[in-house]
């Protein structure tokens, strides 16, 4: 490029335009990583940034090999080859932007700043036209703005082809940062659009280019790799600042103090009178917003809120029990103790959780709480232990509400059961699937004896392992991998599939270890999955299926 | 008749029927694939198997389009275009844009709405009409009835590829759990979930029973022959005058369903 930098082109010739491109090629190579990062469930391209980066690739490869002088000849191969390579929604697009472009510039051999915005302008309007339904906020919003901004650099007179690229990617980079405010697939998911950032790159990267070749001043290298964070930045570095308060004066001007908050950050409103103003705005800074509207009166019912807290916040709640109501109107309630099991069922749709089991049996009362405590009339209730059904089968003649309550004995019935749950079935039709699936898993649960004993015909020791099958005391040890194995022994191995282990306090990580992989040897034909349960009394449940 | 790799189409309905498929891609870092065509399902499964980075896929391009459309234009007036469902796949898009490209071909380019072989099955029905218009009724009027219940081994592969999250599957949890997805509506929605392969199996040939009266049945797998003969042995039991394919599924939707994945596949009534 050292070469085009002693030329002084008066505008964008065939060269100069293979040059901004093949600049486009290594910006997007270099950052199509971060594109490919900003994905948003369930949008489709996930893979973005690469099939933006094929789609470039496949413009730019037959340019390459050509020396045409007139820009019109490298636009229409960049055409050509962004049509045959396009990938991806994102692609096509871009492909169709390329298109824009060749037909505005046909049978011009240089384009002067004006005919160059004009050609940005046009390449954006082949893209929407390309479109069946237009979406905003998205790749196409991007290039409109990119556009739009390189027509207004062109109207001034001492215009510049640098100048006028270096309009359309601020153009385009400014436009990319409002894309979470225009669609709320992207607001929820934190990030800003793919595409239109993938398109930020693009036309950075000709700027980076172009500013080479006419030894522009600014010292692009330093200044520009940041592009890319600022896109990032926004979903990681926060939300801003939700800022919000009244000025109290006289002579407000409404108008003059919008312009200069509307500076400041985004989602300006300013209302009010000339003696109380009231103004509400999104911004980084909070601090200058303030000390700003401080010169104009006195600050009422100051509040600055952290949108990123709010954010997470939303996030957390949702996680938790304030998903989106059920279209089935029914809520789930399940006692359990320990932390791991109380994880399992949350994230398995559980909205109430009553703390509980086996030495620790709820009361009628604390399951009434929470069941009265789900946003559902219609409640399904999960004992999960012997001692606590029936203080549960209380619940239904005690609330207005109806309940239904799954006699579940055990930790793997109640997980049985949960996994059962359809949201979109009724609350009868799923009590009974529950029930079925429940009753389909066999649970092993081991401890060890708190006294000596004798049960069931057998003899047991105080501190010896014992092994429980559905509740019934059957086989007494030294060690869990005896016991476990004579359990899945009489079970009959053959006629299941699946074992979880759920990992309780008192189970060492040695202990995990031998038992996994004792069930494994002796159970080849078992699928093993280990969960950390964290429940107490019992170092392991087992949950045959 | 024109569709794309993602129908899973047998290969000898190409020349019963007379269908043209243009292959979607694969991608394995910096090598690409043509579904079907540079890249066999086996080959793609075990390499998906060692892969250290999964693929990506990507739609035909709108020129490859106009490529077969420009060949088929030298021996037809027009032709039927059906394709992958487009809120999954930018491939209707990159058909209508192909087909702008040439002149005097009538391109009816049509969204199954959907994946695999429903796609294959409104083919079929497309090439058994005598004429253009009467395809097109044809085909528009069983797309709303395409259905597809998949078993996946693993989500991994949907949420890579962006098709799906955790939390859209019912699975906000550390506990494999084995999501039963139903393909309709043009939304992947999990209609039920389940620990072990056994018991998907049963549920789905259970999940059919209320979907009767359905036509033009199969059973999809990826390198699972011998689950899909069991399913395939279950449907027969319920529909015992219906012919059942058994379909396997390709590089490109393997990319996002993983190894192992079952599926059934119908057009309700």
């Amino acid at each position: 490029m050292a070469s085009m930098a002693s030329r002084r082109p008066v505008g964008v010739d065939g060269p100069l335009f293979k040059q901004a491109l093949l600049g486009s090629l290594n910006w997007l190579a270099a950052n199509h990583e971060e594109v490919n990062r900003l994905n948003v469930f369930p949008v489709p391209d996930g893979d973005t940034g690469t099939n933006m980066l094929l789609t470039l690739q496949s413009a730019v490869e037959d340019i390459k090999e050509s020396n045409a002088a007139e820009v019109s000849k490298i636009a229409k191969l960049a055409s050509h080859g962004s049509l045959m390579g396009a990938r991806g929604n994102s692609g096509v697009i871009l492909s169709q932007i390329f298109r824009g472009f060749a037909r505005a510039v046909e049978g011009k051999s240089a384009l002067t700043p004006r005919e160059l915005a004009a050609a940005f302008e046009e390449a954006a309007n082949a893209a929407y036209r390309a479109v069946n339904k237009p979406t905003e906020g998205t790749i196409l919003t991007v290039a409109r703005e990119a556009g739009r901004a390189a027509t207004t650099a062109a109207g001034d007179v001492e215009a510049t082809v640098p100048g006028v690229i270096a309009a359309a990617a601020a153009g385009a980079r400014a436009a990319v940062l409002k894309t979470p405010s225009q669609l709320q697939i992207l607001r929820d998911a934190g990030v800003v659009d793919a595409g239109g950032f993938g398109l930020q790159l693009i036309i950075e990267g000709m700027l980076k280019t172009v500013e080479e070749s006419e030894s522009f001043q600014l010292d692009t290298a330093a200044m520009k790799p940041k592009a890319a964070q600022v896109a990032l930045d926004l979903p990681e570095g926060g939300w801003g600042y939700c800022t919000e308060f009244l000025i109290d004066g006289a002579g407000l001007d409404v108008d003059v103090i919008r312009g200069e908050i509307e500076a400041l950050g985004n989602s300006v409103l300013v209302v009010g009178e000339p003696e109380l103003v009231k103004v509400h705005v999104h911004t980084d800074d909070p601090t200058s917003v303030i000390t700003l509207a401080g010169g104009f009166g006195k600050l009422l019912k100051l509040n600055v809120g952290d949108m990123s807290t709010q954010h997470k916040r939303i996030l957390d709640s949702e996680s938790a029990a304030g998903r989106p109501p059920r279209a089935n109107g029914v809520g789930l309630v399940a006692v359990v103790a320990g932390s791991g099991l109380v994880d399992i069922f949350r994230g398995l749709g559980v909205d109430a959780i009553v703390e509980g089991g086996q030495t620790m049996n709820p009361s009628t009362q604390d399951m009434l709480t929470a069941v009265d405590g789900v946003p559902y009339d219609e409640v399904v209730l999960l004992p999960n232990n012997g001692n606590v059904i029936l203080a549960a089968s209380q619940v239904p003649s005690l609330t207005k509400k109806k309940v239904h309550v799954i006699e579940t004995h055990s930790v793997p019935q109640g997980v049985a059961a949960v996994v059962a749950f359809r949201p979109e079935r009724n609350g009868a039709d799923n009590a009974a699937a529950m029930k079925a699936e429940a009753a389909r898993v066999q649970t092993i649960e081991v401890t060890h004896a708190v006294r000596d004993t004798r049960s069931n015909g057998l003899k047991v020791k105080k501190g010896d392992v014992i092994g429980l099958i559905n509740d019934k005391l059957e086989f007494a040890g030294t060690d869990y991998v005896e016991v476990v194995n004579k359990a899945l022994g009489k079970l009959g191995p053959d006629s299941y599939e699946l074992v979880t282990v759920y990992r309780g306090e008192g189970a060492s990580d040695d202990e995990l270890a031998k038992l996994e992989s004792a069930i494994r040897s002796s159970f080849p034909g078992l699928e093993v999955e280990v969960q950390q349960g964290g429940q107490q009394h019992y170092p392991f449940i087992l949950s045959v299926e | 008749m024109v569709t794309d790799s993602t129908a899973d189409l047998p290969d000898d309905w190409r020349t019963t029927y007379g269908i043209e498929v243009v292959p979607l891609k694969v991608i394995f870092g910096d090598e690409t694939f043509r579904d079907r065509v540079d890249i066999t399902d086996d080959e793609f499964f075990r390499r998906l198997g060692t892969a250290t980075k999964l693929p990506t896929t990507s739609a035909p391009s709108p020129g490859e389009f106009a490529d077969v459309y420009r060949r088929l234009a030298e021996h037809y007036e027009g032709c039927i275009s059906i394709h992958l469902g487009a809120q999954l796949s930018a491939t209707v898009q990159a058909a209508q844009i192909g087909a702008q490209q040439v002149e005097g071909f009538k391109v009816e380019v049509l969204d199954s709405e959907t994946v695999t072989m429903p796609i294959a099955f409104l083919c079929k029905v497309a090439a058994e009409c005598e004429t253009l218009q009467a395809a097109k009724a044809a085909v528009e009027e069983r797309v709303p009835k395409c259905r597809v219940l998949a078993l996946l081994d693993t989500l991994r592969y949907l949420e890579m590829g962006g098709r799906l999250s955790r939390a859209q599957a019912m699975i906000g949890t550390m506990l494999d759990l084995k999501p039963l997805l139903y393909v309709a509506d043009r939304e992947i929605k999990p209609v039920e979930r389940v620990r072990t392969r056994s018991r998907a199996i049963t549920r789905m040939v259970e999940f059919l029973r209320g979907e009767l009266p359905v036509e033009h049945v199969a059973v999809m797998h990826a390198q699972a022959p011998e689950e899909a003969e069991t399913i395939a042995a279950g449907l027969r039991q319920e529909l015992p005058d219906q012919e059942i394919v058994i379909g396997k599924i390709g590089c490109v939707l393997g990319t996002h369903t993983g190894p192992r994945a079952l599926g059934t596949v119908y057009i309700k009534k």
